[in-house]
């Protein structure tokens, strides 16, 4: 089975500082992957990388099997990668059905009426729970309600593969379930292969199936969450080393 | 022959004032990522500082030229603290903000001062022999050397002290400076007000010769960006080269084929540069 | 109640000439000007974020353009107005594709050396623009009217309006905001950002063209005035202090400050300081402008 997404010795560094160094991952369709790692180590860099923020300089991605590295960041949205940001980043001034209507716009396919959009755009907004909120400004919502408003713009783009950058930070406990059934949510009814960075332990270990670490822009192991918790290597990175 | 050194060395002397100009610039943008349109305004002031010390004070013309400088540096921390800060790193309302105020000022240089130029008092009087080829004023030459030392000082400052070591940081990598502790706040605040008084230094130090009028400033603000650009953002040999090359560029262009003109160059080479190679002849690669 | 709103101030637009005398009808023509020409700004600096200082060069292309063709080339106004826009589109969409990628103070500093080199060149070139004596050209209309031309300018002001307005609710408008709110976002969205800003870019260019044009051919007399930096000025601060970013503000901005103007030059050329210092004072503590702290207000009750 060919994965949906891949990358393949990626590597990118910035000034002197080598911030990823030939890292390779596979992601199949329908997966909940996790990637974890200290604070420094790369996670949200590759993100960057596979989203042609900041392009890897050696190596590759590939969605499906086609290079995606030299496109720039809105062709690689429409090819099929989604994401969130680690700081949350809805579109404040506009109101909620207006950001969900974004992704739409930006998925640039001719013969769909205002109508139909505005339908489409109510619909995620229903699926991600903040249907009676089209028309708040999203600079009104909570910290929760902004994460789902992301998840629904992201959505609306119609991704294989969603990005997720620390969705669950500053979430309290009972936030944390919502938000992992929402993520449930997506991964099977909208059939979306999930990559997802973050730092509340718990959740990821229990959510995802498998899991990637990174030590310093390098990949340090790789496997289901009980292997990879004991793994030394793991603890030492995590405990032992540069903690900055 | 003579006359061609006469113009090369009048650019010459331009170069070094341009420099200066533009140091004033570049450190601004290079730290705080801001373009301060006020730049000229502040070089006039330093004119007219130094002239209305001079002469209306009857201050020595060496101190009122030092005064007009500090008055425009603590000014210049002034509108950093109140006006600039605010913004918090918001490229486009610094810019407004510094547009609007360069306005202002430029308005009230001529409510105040009046709109006819004005000529401080020379330091030194008479000419030099230049190697027997041709001769040239002795003020213009102290104002090279001016310029010079002040050059001189900025690059011992920039070598030396904590603040060109912070400043040196911050333009290499921003947040690792923040991570060792760099004080942002009182960089930026000394960094500006060190850019407003390498404006007004510059102005004080060419008033005995060209004298400055408040129309003047819009012209001043250009030619420094056009140097900056030209020598690359951030760039302290830059602006030494850029200057010079534009002083130069602009003396003989003016001489030689069109004073009407002999601004156009400095545009030109501004958009030239920054179409062609943003980062100029020694600026960062972006 | 917006409706009832916006209907009576359509009614007292059109009662204008009814009611002022020549002096203020021109400056309220100057007025329109105005507002056609911090309207469009504000759809580059107050919609998507940049700082143009091309702005004021436009109006002046599309004002020489239409001039001259009048003047040496005998085009009806109409005709020549309308290759006014056109040039100053294609200026700008050329302007643009240099300096849009770099953006923020790249594009702001190539905009200005843009500006300034057109002046000098304007200025310079005596034999075709008579420099800054001023280049005497035809009006629109055979007979001169101040009401005519008024109504000619509320007509294409309006028009202007109301267009702006379908693209800022249409989809690229939608994208336009997406681009000014978070860039990064929005091309990870799926917005081609650069496209979306060079479409704000010219599509602003032409219209202060058309603004020039127009303008010109009233004024009857055009400088090198027009293009410059101090014209700049003035529309920029009628946008801040009007509200940037918003739809309504700009408009406000511009007839508030030129009717102002106008009252303070009976004491003096002070106007440029003035507006300057509540500019100032507007961009440091009210950025949303009038427009915003109206709103403020209004949300309290």
């Amino acid at each position: 089975m060919k994965p949906v997404l891949e990358g393949r010795d990626v590597s990118r560094s910035f000034g002197g500082l080598m911030a990823l160094h030939r890292v390779s991952f596979q992601l199949f369709e329908g997966e909940i992957v996790g990637l974890i790692g200290p604070n420094g180590s790369g996670k949200t860099t590759l993100f960057n990388a596979i989203t042609g923020v900041f392009p890897p300089q050696e190596g590759e991605i590939l969605l499906d099997g086609k290079p995606v590295s030299r496109l720039k960041p809105f062709q690689i949205c429409r090819m099929g990668i989604g994401r969130t940001f680690q700081i949350v980043r809805p579109f404040l001034k506009m109101t909620c059905l207006e950001n969900v209507l974004v992704g739409i716009v930006g998925r640039d396919e001719k013969g769909t009426s205002r109508e139909e959009r505005v339908e489409q755009a109510l619909s995620e907004l229903e699926f991600v729970g903040l249907g009676g909120q089209s028309h708040r400004l999203a600079g009104s919502l909570t910290l929760l309600q902004k994460k789902m408003l992301e998840l629904a713009r992201a959505l609306a783009t119609r991704p294989r593969v969603l990005l997720l950058d620390e969705v669950l930070a500053g979430l309290n406990p009972s936030e944390i379930l919502q938000a992992l059934d929402m993520i449930e949510a997506i991964r099977v009814k909208r059939k979306v292969t999930i990559f997802w960075v973050e730092h509340v332990m718990g959740a990821i270990m229990t959510a995802c199936q498998r899991i990637i670490v990174l030590d310093q822009g390098r990949k340090i192991a790789e496997g289901p969450p009980d292997e990879v918790r004991s793994n030394p290597r793991v603890i030492e990175a995590y405990l032992g080393g540069a903690d900055a | 022959m003579s006359e061609f050194l006469m113009f090369l060395t009048n650019g010459l002397v331009m170069g070094g004032i341009n420099a200066i100009s533009a140091l004033g610039v570049s450190l601004v943008v290079g730290i705080m990522r801001v373009i301060n349109f006020a730049h000229g305004e502040m070089y006039i002031f330093g004119g007219y500082l130094s002239y209305q010390l001079a002469v209306g004070a009857g201050i020595p013309p060496v101190l009122s030229m030092l005064c007009s400088v500090a008055a425009v540096f603590l000014g210049g921390l002034a509108i950093e603290k109140w006006l600039i800060r605010p913004t918090y790193g918001d490229e486009m309302y610094s810019l407004i903000i510094t547009f609007i105020l360069s306005i202002i000022l430029q308005n009230a240089a001529l409510l105040i001062f009046g709109p006819y130029p004005v000529k401080p008092p020379s330091l030194v009087f008479g000419a030099t022999n230049i190697f027997g080829l041709f001769h040239y004023g002795n003020q213009r030459l102290l104002s090279l050397a001016l310029a010079a030392g002040i050059i001189g000082a900025i690059m011992y400052l920039v070598r030396r002290t904590w603040f060109g070591k912070s400043v040196r940081a911050i333009s290499q990598d921003r947040e690792m400076a923040a991570m060792l502790g760099v004080d942002h706040l009182k960089v930026n605040m000394i960094s500006f007000g060190l850019g407003c008084a390498l404006a007004a230094s510059a102005g004080a130090i060419i008033a005995p010769i060209f004298p400055v009028t408040p129309s003047g400033s819009g012209a001043v603000s250009l030619t420094a960006f056009v140097v900056v650009v030209l020598g690359g953002m951030g760039s302290l040999k830059g602006c030494i080269v850029g200057g010079v090359i534009l002083g130069v560029l602009e003396n003989l262009g003016a001489a030689y084929i069109s004073t009407d003109y002999r601004h156009i160059f400095g545009f030109i080479i501004l958009i030239g540069v920054l179409v062609l190679r943003p980062w100029g002849l020694f600026g960062k690669r972006i | 109640m917006k409706r009832a709103g916006l209907a009576g101030v359509f009614l007292i637009a059109i009662l204008v000439p009814f009611f002022l005398n020549q002096y203020w009808l021109h400056v309220a023509i100057i007025s329109l000007f105005y507002v056609m020409m911090a309207s469009s700004w504000n759809l580059i600096a107050g919609y998507t974020g940049q700082v143009s200082f091309a702005h004021a060069a436009f109006a002046g292309v599309g004002a020489y353009t239409s001039g001259m063709l009048a003047l040496y080339g005998g085009v009806h106004p109409a005709l020549g107005i309308i290759a006014g826009t056109l040039l100053a589109g294609v200026l700008g969409l050329g302007l643009g594709g240099l300096c849009i990628r770099m953006g923020g103070i790249y594009l702001s500093l190539t905009t200005l050396g843009f500006s300034e080199i057109l002046r000098i060149i304007i200025t310079n070139e005596e034999q075709w623009t008579r420099g800054t004596m001023g280049l005497q050209i035809p009006g629109v209309f055979s007979v001169y009217s101040k009401t005519h031309y008024y109504f000619l300018f509320l007509a294409v002001t309006l028009a202007f309006l109301v267009l702006m307005r379908r693209l800022l609710n249409s989809d690229t408008g939608l994208a336009f905001r997406a681009v000014l709110n978070d860039e990064l976002a929005a091309s990870t969205s799926g917005i081609d950002t650069v496209r979306v800003r060079l479409m704000a870019f010219t599509s602003s260019s032409a219209m202060a063209g058309l603004a020039g044009g127009l303008y010109g051919h009233y004024l009857m007399l055009i400088t090198p005035d027009i293009p410059s930096l101090g014209q700049m000025f003035l529309v920029l601060a009628m946008a801040v202090i009007g509200g940037m970013g918003s739809f309504a503000g700009p408009i406000i901005g511009a007839i508030a400050l030129e009717f102002l103007s106008e009252y303070i030059r009976i004491y003096g050329e002070y106007h440029l300081l003035l507006f300057g210092l509540v500019a100032l004072v507007i961009a440091r503590f009210a950025p949303s402008g009038m427009v915003g702290l109206w709103e403020k207000i209004w949300r309290r009750r």
